[in-house]
Order: structure tokens, then C-alpha cells, then sequence
């Protein structure tokens, strides 16, 4: 029973920065309703960014959150304006413009062989204070860098819910992402929405990539690894949702954990798989998705 | 004779004349390297072709057929392995077993907007490799997992050759991909030609507008599917038998199903000279920089690679297809205009 509890602990864990990496690519989706491929290289440019401002001034992770993410937020918001953006003004009457994937994934290959080409391909760790220091609660281990990293996962999302529901210009996000022609009519400018909305996303990106840095290692094709993951947790949850996208990772992570006790790990990603084309049968709108979205 | 009569019979010369260089290659490009390039080049054709089908004409974008792909290859080989069947029959057990995948995918996802389809199918694809990786055995038949299956050689008379699909040359195998590209091309523009070639391109455009006209949209979606995994499976015999070594990481890749979507995006989703186009000009790129440039900088063909689809998607949006052929149309009018001067 001890080995279940201590296995639930770790899948709501890693399940929370699934779901924090995730969000960005919801929250672009609800808006541009395009998947961006490229959202698995933001994260590698957020791990990369925090990896390397934790290197040169030997800050803790968190402390370089206030430079990772405007830095990440600018780098969105500037990827967004340059390549993405002509290609939704020429599609404009097209509601899902494919080229936009054919666009990101672009995107993707040229970050990710430039940080090859930079970096290198060996696999970096950084050491901070709180690599592999842990909690103890009763008989059950908190890693410390994962439980700040539930943390982070729980504000971020609750700012984001803050920033969509309450202020101006989340309320735009908000109404663009129902439908774009109105807002456009009521005086939103939708092209600098959709440039906000992927800065804030990739921002999340960079956030995710300072949590990550304590205890995961820092490689060009790390995105990769969360890419297809993303993409699961993002359908199960619902597109476009962002409790779906925070409840879809922690169903991940629970899988992922729980049955590793039981088989081997090789065998739990076919497990995920297979909830995955499962709720797609059965409820193909996601969790938390909303019907017009599919 | 006048002018249009005149355009027309020079077209069908220069079709002629470029179908003639095609089948004849072979003899003045010797060399195996540039052989092999072709042979690829072909494969990758054939291949978005087969994907066109659905990923072209159907409007949605599949991007799981590295899976059909590898059911292609598993079948036929180990049908040969274990019973000693001649891979040319595999390949038709292979395409049926395909087709069938195809449809109980695609009967859930196609009903799907783009994007739900897109990441099932993808997440579809990943999931079949990783069965494959994690499977030993399969009732009498060894799948060997990651490592993936070889071929057993069995070389003898040039008959037994060709019913074991395995030939000391690679020259048969370059015939072999032109033919099945011959009629995997010949397949699509004859269903573009009848009637649920009509109704998929009208679904794939507008499918509501399509199901108001009372069109099954769904159901010519899925027959569509279903042709398409079944020739896709063929490509994967194929790639077993020219290889006669394959594995999950290479045969059931994401890396090969992204790539079938970009080749068709970049020569002209939904024509049905686009896949071909695509694949002359993507294939070459892909192929040569990766030779020159990975030993100068490792990374940098794909660098150059993200580039090309991102400026392509840019300014040609609709694929190379289009410019290319108001380029011939110009070459058919200055042929056929020069004609008519020097008449004159």
C-alpha cells in the first residue's frame, strides 16, 4: 500500500509539470486553433535559457524565473509576429490553416539543430540547492524540486485563470479564441492577441524550463520528449482547455507511476497510448473540450 | 493545324519525352549511389501519393502512416520467414491488414476536426511502435522488438529472385517503385475522376455544405482511408525487401510520417502531380546536404531543411505545384506560339 501512496505522490508530481508544460500549448491552440509543433522546442529554449542563467551567475532556479520568462515572452511574441503571423493573414478565411503546422514544425527543426549546433549533444546537468533534496512526510518522499515545482504549476495556472478572466487584455484572449471575426469587429486587434497569447505561452515554456532544470537533463532534442506528450495530454484534456490540459497531465503522470509498478516502463507508454485513443473514441471532444472545437 | 491542336500534341511529346528519360535513367545513371537516391526519391513519391489520398483529397492530416508503413513491412516478412510466402503475396495480406487498421482508426477519428485527427493519428503511429518494440513474439512469428527483423537471403535463379523479391542489382527494385508510383498515380487520378472523388473533395473543402447536399462525407472519407493504407503497405514490403533489414525506430519513425505531410504540402496537397513534385525537390535537398553539410556542421542540414518549409509555406502556400505548371504552360506556349509565327 505504502509503494501505491509513495507512487501517487510521484505521478501528481511529474503529472504537474506535464500539465505546466502543456498549458502553453492549449492556450494557443484555444486561440489560433492551430497546433504549434513548435512548442516542444519553446520548452527546450526555456530549459536551455534557465540552464544557462543558472550556470553563468549561479542563481537559484526560481531567482531565474524574473529573466527566463520576459526573455521567453519576447521570444514568442516575436516568433509569432514574424513567421506564423503572414500565414494566418493569407489564410484568413481558413479556420484551422494546416500550413501553420507545416510552419511550426519548421520552427522546431531549425531551433532545435541550432542548439545542436551551439550546444552540442551531450546531455548537461546543472547542480542547485535543491537537487535531490527531499521532504519527508511521514513515511513518504518529497522530492523538494518537484514539490516547488507543484507549486509553480498551481500559481502559474491560477495567474493565467486570473489574467483571462479579469484583465483587458485576457478578456480579448478570451473573446478572439470564440470567435475572431466579432472581436475583430469590436476593436480587437487579433494579430497582436494571437502575439500576446503565444508570448504568454511561450513564456509558461520558459517557466517550465527553470522547474525542470534542477532535476531533468538539459539536451537540443529534450522537446521531443515532451512534444508527443503534450499533444496526448492537451486531446485528453480537452483543446483549447486549460483545467483540461492541468487534470490531463496528472492522468498522465498517475499512469505513468502507478503502473510502473507493475510492468515495465517501456510498457506504460503504450498504456498511455492506448487511455489516450480510448477517451478519443469515447469522448473525442476531451475531458473539459468544447464540441465546436471538434 | 491551328494553335490549341498544335499546344496539345506538343504536350503529349514532351510527356512522352519525360516519361522516356524516366524509364530509361537507369542506363546512363550508373552510378549506385545516384541509383539508390532515385530508388528513394520514387519510395518517398509513391508514398505521399498513397498519403495524398486521404491527407490531400480527404482535407485532413494524417500523420500516422509510418504505422501502415510498418505493417506493410512485418507482414510480408515474416509471412516469408515463417511460411516460405512469397513476398509478393505478403504484400497483399500486408495491404488488406493495413487497410483494416486504417479503418478502425479511422472510423472514430475521421468524423474529428483537423487538429483531433491530426495528434490521434500521430499518437496512433507512436503507439504502434511501441508495441512493436515491445513484442518478441507473436504467436509463431518473431518480431524481435527493438532490433528490429533481417531478411533471410535466399538467392538462387533469377526466377526465384523475383518470386522472393530479392535481386543481387538494385536496378529491379528502381523499376519495381516506378511501377507501383505508375499506379498509385493512376489510382488517384481515376478516383478524383469518379464520383467519391467528387464528394471527398467537396467534404474535405467544405464538409458542411457537402452533408447538406446529403453526401456521406464520413463514410467516402473512411473508403478513402482505407485505399490508401492499403497501398501504403506496399511501400513497406518494399522497403523491407530493398533493405532486407528494418527496424521500429526507423520504419515506424515520426520523423517518416512528418515527412510523407511535409513532401505533400510542399509539392501541393490534393493535386496529383504535387507528391511527385514535392518529393523531386525535397528528397535531393534532404539527401545531399545531409551528405555535404552534417560533416561540417551536424544539424545544419536540418537548419536548412526548417528553412526551405517555412519559405515555401510563405510565399507558395499552395505548393510548388502551382508555379511549376504555369511555368510549363509558358514553355507550351512559347513552343506552340513559335510555331505558329514561323507559319505565318
Amino acid at each position: 500500500m505504502d509503494v501505491i501512496i509513495q507512487a501517487i505522490i510521484n505521478g501528481v508530481m511529474s503529472g504537474s509539470y506535464y500539465g505546466l508544460a502543456a498549458l502553453g500549448l492549449t492556450l494557443v491552440f484555444g486561440v489560433i486553433k492551430v497546433i504549434n509543433f513548435a512548442h516542444g522546442s519553446l520548452l527546450m529554449v526555456g530549459m536551455f535559457t534557465a540552464y544557462w542563467i543558472v550556470m553563468l551567475t549561479g542563481w537559484n532556479p526560481y531567482a531565474a524565473l524574473f529573466l527566463v520568462v520576459p526573455m521567453l515572452f519576447i521570444f514568442g511574441y516575436a516568433l509569432q509576429g514574424i513567421v506564423i503571423k503572414p500565414i494566418l493573414e493569407a489564410q484568413r478565411e481558413v479556420r484551422e490553416p494546416v500550413e501553420v503546422i507545416i510552419v511550426t514544425t519548421g520552427v522546431w527543426y531549425i531551433l532545435d539543430n541550432l542548439a545542436l549546433m551551439s550546444f552540442g549533444a551531450e546531455y548537461r546537468v546543472v547542480q542547485t540547492s535543491m537537487s535531490g533534496q527531499i521532504f519527508m512526510l511521514g513515511d513518504y518522499i518529497f522530492p523538494k524540486a518537484q514539490t516547488y515545482g507543484l507549486i509553480t504549476t498551481i500559481v502559474t495556472s491560477g495567474l493565467l485563470l486570473w489574467f483571462l478572466k479579469y484583465t483587458r487584455m485576457g478578456k480579448s484572449i478570451r473573446a478572439a479564441s470564440l470567435d475572431r471575426d466579432a472581436a475583430s469587429l469590436m476593436g480587437i486587434n487579433q494579430y497582436r492577441v494571437y502575439n500576446i497569447a503565444f508570448g504568454i505561452g511561450a513564456a509558461i515554456a520558459g517557466i517550465v524550463g527553470c522547474v525542470l532544470i534542477p532535476f531533468y537533463y538539459v539536451f537540443p532534442s529534450v522537446g521531443v520528449v515532451f512534444d508527443v506528450k503534450c499533444f496526448i495530454i492537451v486531446v485528453l484534456g480537452g483543446l483549447g482547455s486549460i483545467p483540461g490540459a492541468l487534470i490531463g497531465g496528472l492522468i498522465i503522470g498517475l499512469i505513468e507511476s502507478i503502473f510502473a509498478q507493475y510492468m515495465a516502463s517501456t510498457w506504460t507508454e503504450l498504456i498511455v497510448y492506448v487511455v489516450f485513443l480510448a477517451v478519443l473514441f469515447i469522448r473525442p471532444a476531451g475531458l473539459f473540450g468544447e464540441k465546436r472545437d471538434w | 493545324m491551328n494553335a490549341s491542336s498544335k499546344r496539345k500534341t506538343i504536350d503529349t511529346i514532351l510527356k512522352i519525352v519525360l516519361a522516356g528519360i524516366v524509364f530509361t535513367l537507369p542506363l546512363w545513371m550508373t552510378s549506385p549511389t545516384y541509383l539508390q537516391i532515385l530508388i528513394l526519391l520514387f519510395f518517398y513519391a509513391y508514398l505521399t501519393t498513397c498519403w495524398n489520398l486521404v491527407g490531400g483529397f480527404a482535407g485532413v492530416l494524417p500523420l500516422g502512416h509510418s504505422a501502415y508503413v510498418g505493417i506493410g513491412a512485418y507482414t510480408s516478412t515474416v509471412l516469408f520467414m515463417t511460411y516460405g510466402l512469397s513476398p509478393w503475396l505478403g504484400m497483399f495480406v500486408g495491404g488488406i491488414l493495413a487497410a483494416i487498421v486504417g479503418l478502425i482508426i479511422g472510423i472514430p477519428t475521421l468524423k474529428l476536426r483537423g487538429a483531433y485527427f491530426a495528434l490521434s493519428t500521430m499518437a496512433f503511429g507512436e503507439g504502434v511502435r511501441v508495441l512493436v518494440e515491445n513484442t518478441m513474439k507473436l504467436g509463431p512469428f518473431e518480431i524481435n522488438g527493438p532490433r528490429g527483423i533481417s531478411v533471410p537471403l535466399k538467392m538462387g535463379t533469377p526466377l526465384e529472385n523475383l518470386i522472393n523479391y530479392q535481386f543481387v542489382d538494385k536496378l529491379p527494385y528502381y523499376y519495381i517503385i516506378l511501377i507501383l508510383l505508375c499506379i498509385a498515380i493512376f489510382v488517384t487520378w481515376y478516383v478524383s475522376r469518379i464520383r467519391p472523388g467528387y464528394y471527398i473533395i467537396a467534404g474535405g473543402e467544405e464538409p458542411e455544405a457537402a452533408q447538406a447536399l446529403g453526401i456521406n462525407v464520413a463514410r467516402y472519407k473512411e473508403m478513402f482511408m482505407a485505399l490508401s493504407c492499403f497501398l501504403t503497405a506496399f511501400a513497406g514490403t518494399f522497403y523491407a525487401q530493398l533493405n532486407l533489414y528494418f527496424f521500429p525506430k526507423g520504419i515506424l519513425s515520426l520523423d517518416f510520417s512528418f515527412e510523407l505531410a511535409f513532401i505533400a504540402l510542399i509539392g501541393g496537397r490534393g493535386t496529383i502531380a504535387g507528391p511527385v513534385i514535392g518529393a523531386l525537390l525535397l528528397r535531393p535537398v534532404g539527401e545531399f546536404s545531409r551528405i555535404y553539410l552534417s560533416a561540417v556542421l551536424p544539424g545544419l542540414h536540418l537548419v536548412i531543411y526548417g528553412l526551405i518549409l517555412i519559405l515555401v509555406m510563405l510565399f507558395q502556400p499552395r505548393g510548388l505545384v502551382e508555379p511549376l505548371t504555369r511555368f510549363y504552360n509558358w514553355i507550351l506556349d512559347k513552343l506552340s506560339g513559335e510555331r505558329k509565327e514561323v507559319k505565318a
